[in-house]
């Protein structure tokens, strides 16, 4: 199969062609996954962020039926998996699953871990290393960012409550998006893709071999005929149309052959066996 | 008749001068036999490295600390996914390029080397799980293109030097001088 010309032809250019189209696939789909989760990650601390603004009036008045309604309106929004914020020793004050408030996080979880690695925890964080993803309960794929709620001279100075001035990070809240959506819209492109992909393929490497099975391995197929019905004696076939270059090597064919044949008819019988 | 015989027997090619031809084509029929298993074995490293690489490099023990402080810091994805484009481009035009001069270079063993500094540079920038498919799918593409080529140059060779060895045969047959 792999002895032919037509494959000796064809297989590289068809191996080449498909190789670097599939390279290349999977190197843009990786490029573009990694831009759009770190496009959601900036979209969720902005998020993050905004929430955390948006309570702070009501942090600094300890007005935490406010604070709760705030976070259970939040976390009514689509695509919002859970919103909570939690205390220093990480118990969880207020959260959009009513279930979980009260309860102690895993400061070994991710999550938490970016900041309680080592002794003294950390205090800020990457936009990156504030992210984490994980599945939850409910079998969603959720893309959680963690942003510090820091002290404020407003905060140390409250006569509500107190809070000592060094103390930089007073509680945190975690937002959870869920990733189900840019998930779907991920398949649907790489599907996309894999369709363009094998287009691509197919109009290369079907194109390289019309070409060549048209202009190249058809007239060499004639000719191949044409000289094996020649040297087998017989001068009445006719030239085949097979190009300028290869029906040149066909006349020549001929005219060797004709030429031959003349020379044989024209020498004395017996001469060669003297 | 006796001067006849003796011009015959100063013609007659001496027989050893046919053995070593024919010893000379034999022994480079069998060597080009082993150099064309060289394609084969390639893929069968890259592909074992490959399964390494699949899990991360997990087996293996990873590195102390302070030889990755010692590193510094890994470049970025996207500057590993440029060298692998530019890669894989470079290579398959140089193949292509060696099998129409009929070249009988063959850099199968190289070329496994530079994809393990592939699967490497990916690992330590902890993107190797996202980028794993196209490191194996460069080194499918060039180590297959190369041992295609290093196959049909030796089936060719192997070919010439069975049509010479034919040839010596008929002429020893015949007499005539090798």
């Amino acid at each position: 199969m792999f002895k032919s010309l037509t494959a000796r032809a064809i297989v590289p250019v068809a191996v080449a062609v498909t190789g670097f189209v599939i390279i290349c696939c999977i190197l843009l789909y990786s490029l573009m996954k990694s831009d759009i989760i770190s496009d959601t990650v900036t979209y969720a601390t902005g998020l993050a962020d905004t929430v955390v603004k948006s309570t702070r009036y009501a942090m600094l008045n300890s007005d935490r039926e406010t604070l709760k309604n705030i976070i259970d309106n939040v976390g009514e929004q689509k695509r919002l998996e859970h919103v909570r914020i939690f205390n220093k020793k990480g118990l969880i004050m207020f959260s959009s699953v009513h279930g979980e408030i009260n309860r102690f996080v895993d400061k070994k979880a991710a999550g938490c871990v970016e900041c309680h690695s080592g002794p003294v925890p950390k205090e800020t964080l990457a936009a990156m290393q504030k992210a984490r993803r994980f599945t939850n309960e409910r079998g969603v794929e959720v893309l959680a960012i963690t942003a510090p709620i820091y002290n404020e001279p407003e905060c140390s100075a409250a006569p509500c409550h107190i809070h000592p001035a060094e103390q930089k990070v007073l509680g945190t809240l975690d937002i959870g998006l869920s990733l189900a959506d840019l998930l779907q819209n991920l398949k649907v492109m790489r599907e996309r893709m894999i369709v363009f992909s094998i287009m691509v393929l197919l109009l290369t490497v079907g194109g390289v071999a019309a070409l060549l099975w048209r202009n190249v391995f058809l007239p060499l197929r004639l000719l191949i005929e044409y000289t094996e019905r020649t040297a087998q004696g017989d001068l009445t076939a006719e030239l085949p149309d097979c190009g300028p270059e290869l029906s040149k090597l066909a006349n020549n064919v001929r005219t060797l052959s004709e030429e031959l044949k003349q020379a044989e008819s024209s020498a004395p019988r017996g001469e060669g066996t003297e | 008749m006796r001067n006849g015989s003796s011009l015959q027997s100063e013609q007659k090619p001496p027989l050893q001068d046919f053995e070593g031809l024919r010893q000379e084509s034999e022994s480079r029929i069998s060597r080009l036999h082993l150099k064309s298993g060289n394609g084969p074995l390639s893929l069968a490293l890259f592909i074992a490295l490959s399964i390494l690489a699949q899990n991360d490099f997990a087996i293996l023990p990873s590195l102390p600390d302070e030889v990755l402080a010692l590193l510094g810091r890994p470049p970025s994805t996207n500057m590993i996914s440029a060298a692998l484009v530019l890669y894989s481009f470079s290579a398959i035009i140089l193949i292509l390029g060696r099998m129409m001069s009929g070249s009988e270079r063959y850099g199968g063993v190289l070329h496994v080397g530079y994809l393990a500094a592939f699967y490497t540079f990916y690992h330590f920038a902890h993107a190797l799980a996202e980028n794993f498919w196209a490191v194996f799918a460069a080194g499918a593409t060039v180590l297959i293109l190369e041992s295609y080529h290093l196959w049909t140059y030796c089936r060719e060779e192997i070919r010439k030097e069975r049509e010479l060895l034919a040839q010596l045969e008929r002429k020893e047959k015949s007499g005539f001088a090798p």
